[in-house]
């Protein structure tokens, strides 16, 4: 059979896989919360985080100009806004602040501030009014203005961060990637071993195999669902990627962005790891009820990875066993994306570990055909490996 | 013309087909008969290359069967297969383009398929949705679709009521009247005796008879003489130890007669015993037949 044939018949076959899905209502409802969230993530920040926090300073009278200059500067970078609350006496700046009217009052020397006070904003009220008075004793002592000016402009030290460049933020989107990456994978596979139960406990696969070779079954059943999960990803994923690399706008690093879009290529590859064992686990079926129970050891091993993987990693993404999980091409789809968002992972370990999946993607797909193959055609009991297992030599 | 050449196969160390071959014409409907466990399905399965034989080939049309050719053959298996949640002109469509057949042509083809049996209204059900009966049908309708130049049933008939198995023998005989080859298994050797035109018998994994029906029958020699007699006695029987007594049920007596015994000479026996109200000479049945070679088979070996 010519390759142009092959891929015809394949072609066909995930397409049926993709039309079915579409018809599914549970696929259709599953996109469709998958989207929502997708947005939510997006829309969600938003919303509140217009919502910036507003500061009261009460003063007896109004407050002086140098105050109101150093609290608006510092409110422009931190995102937040003040407001000015002047009363008539120190008692009842007092009474505002404790009535919470005020965050902070400035009577006199005396600074109120209420319990539930930001950590912050006292902090600023207080050096506002230091510098007012520094300011004031130094032009007193005889300094210039300019000279005044270039006291106050002395640069701080210069911060430089040591230890292991790790985001929290870009972690905890390393932990999410993590998630969604094992319960696509073992919802697809799943999936597709249903797929292969069905066809081949109620015959349609000898109907198949009277047209089609196995591997265009084997293959075409793999790619539909694989391209319907991607899709259902894309849906999940591509609102929050084009938010993080366009605005601004959410409480996330834009390292993510990238994160997220390798997380991407990572299903590609942990999907064809694993949906070839699982098709091939499928194929020893008699009834489509066996379809779960001969699939356990698949899942068990990937529930066991997806664990190493959560649970290893974050704590030291630098340890022996992090960089064994993030290589081993079984547990590296789950494990590499989770250490790859600590930021310390050299390249040249990504590109390895990617290229050993690759590999093992390919091994495995030629391994599960071959079990696929001699199972689909024996028929009336539920079969064990090693009589389907390929030949030696 | 379809032919198989040869072809052998075996479970481990079980023999199931031991160098069968036979030929299918176009436009005569061809029967591959035997009881369960005959091979039938074996042999079936490697006609379409679902399992390769240990030795052996099918030809078709002077040359070895290739995928192109198969493409253009129906297989309806035994064990029925529909995808329990795909609409069934959908289902139909998808498997008449599994073997080539455009989109627009299968669609039609497929409409005029569901039309012809019955199911005209049943574009959009589910096969899971359907009675039995109509799922049969449309299983039916599954192998027919792409038009077939070789149509391969195995065991159509099974679980099949009298109606259904007239509408069936129907559908068949317009595609084989249309120059089709057909070949269907069944193990009710006596079902199918007046559908097909010319048998293959099959008895653990070896041909034991084969050829058309009506020269099988004829020039087996055996004759059955029924016989409606108004006496419970058969002292007479015992003066004519060649006649084996097949059925005898109240009044009716159905007798088995080899080649060179007159029927006539019986026929006065009764009459000489009791009051003969009916009577008839018959043909021997396939079973009969089958069972008879396979007796003698199984005495050779």
């Amino acid at each position: 059979m010519g390759a142009g044939a092959w891929w015809e018949g394949t072609r066909m076959v995930a397409g049926r896989n993709l039309a079915e899905g579409a018809r599914s209502r549970a696929v259709r409802i599953t996109t469709l919360i998958l989207l929502v969230v997708g947005l939510a993530v997006v829309i969600v920040p938003k919303l509140l985080g217009d919502d910036e926090p507003t500061y009261t300073l009460a003063t007896v009278g109004e407050a002086s100009a140098p105050v109101r200059a150093q609290l608006d500067a510092a409110s422009e970078t931190a995102e937040f806004a003040v407001a000015y609350l002047p009363k008539g006496g120190a008692q009842e700046v007092e009474l505002a602040v404790r009535e919470g009217d005020a965050t902070v009052g400035l009577a006199g020397s005396t600074m109120f501030v209420r319990t539930d006070a930001p950590g912050s904003f006292p902090v600023l009220v207080a050096q506002a009014v230091v510098a007012e008075q520094s300011a004031a004793m130094l032009l007193d002592a005889g300094l210039t203005p300019e000279q005044l000016a270039e006291v106050t402009s002395l640069p701080p030290p210069e911060q430089v961060e040591v230890g292991p460049v790790q985001d929290e933020g870009r972690a905890g989107v390393g932990f999410i990637v993590g998630i969604v990456l094992y319960l696509a994978i073992v919802i697809s596979g799943n999936v597709i071993a249903n797929n292969v139960g069905i066809e081949k406990s109620t015959r349609i696969a000898e109907v198949l195999l009277a047209v089609l070779r196995p591997s265009q079954i084997l293959v075409g059943n793999v790619l539909g669902i694989g391209l319907q999960t991607l899709v259902q990803l894309l849906v999940l994923s591509v609102p929050i990627i084009a938010a993080l690399t366009v605005t601004d706008g959410l409480d996330l690093p834009s390292a993510a962005a990238a994160d997220i879009a390798l997380a991407l290529a990572w299903f590609v590859l942990g999907f064809f790891i694993y949906a070839f064992l699982f098709a091939a686990a499928a194929a020893l079926v008699d009834k489509v009820s066996e379809v779960s129970s001969v699939i356990t050891p698949v899942t068990t091993f990937l529930v066991v990875a997806y664990l190493a993987a959560i649970i290893v990693v974050p704590q030291d993404p630098g340890s022996a066993l992090s960089v064994f999980l993030s290589m081993f091409p079984l547990t590296s789809p789950m494990a590499m994306p989770v250490r790859w968002s600590s930021g310390t992972v050299p390249e040249w370990q990504l590109v390895a570990s990617m290229v050993l999946a690759i590999g093992a993607a390919v091994l495995i797909a030629w391994f599960g055909s071959s079990v696929y193959r001699r199972a689909l055609v024996i028929t009336g009991r539920r079969l064990k490996l090693r009589e389907v297992l390929p030949e030696k030599g | 013309m379809l032919q198989v050449r040869g072809v052998s196969h075996a479970f481990g160390d079980r023999a199931v087909l031991d160098d069968v071959r036979f030929d299918v014409v176009p436009g005569v409907l061809t029967g591959l008969l035997g009881p369960n466990g005959a091979g039938k399905t074996t042999l079936m399965r490697i006609m379409f290359d679902v399992i390769d034989p240990i030795s052996g080939a099918t030809w078709w049309q002077g040359h070895e069967v290739t995928p192109a050719d198969r493409r253009r053959w129906g297989y309806m298996p035994q064990e029925r297969g529909l995808y329990p949640a795909m609409p069934a002109g959908e289902q139909l469509v998808y498997f008449a383009r599994l073997h080539g057949v455009d989109r627009e042509h299968a669609t039609r083809s497929a409409k005029d398929l569901l039309e012809e049996l019955g199911l005209g209204d049943r574009w959009s059900d589910r096969p899971d949705k359907l009675s039995g009966g109509m799922q049969q049908r449309l299983q039916l309708a599954a192998a027919l679709v792409h038009d077939p130049e070789v149509i391969v049933l195995d065991e159509p008939f099974a679980g099949l009521d009298p109606v259904a198995v007239e509408e069936l023998s129907k559908t068949l005989l317009e595609r084989v009247r249309a120059g089709r080859t057909v070949l269907l298994s069944s193990h009710q050797l006596d079902l199918v005796q007046d559908l097909c035109e010319s048998i293959v018998m099959l008895d653990h994994g070896r041909i034991v008879l084969a050829g058309r029906v009506a020269d099988l029958r004829a020039s087996s020699g055996r004759r059955q003489l029924r016989l409606t007699i108004a006496s419970a006695d058969r002292q007479w029987l015992a003066a004519l130890p060649e006649v084996t007594v097949v059925e005898d049920l109240a009044d009716d007596l159905r007798l088995d007669l080899p080649p060179g015994t007159d029927p006539l000479a019986v026929l006065d026996a009764a009459r000489a015993a009791g009051q003969v109200t009916d009577f008839g000479l018959e043909l021997p049945t396939l079973s009969q037949l089958f069972m008879a070679a396979a007796g003698e088979l199984a005495e050779v070996s």
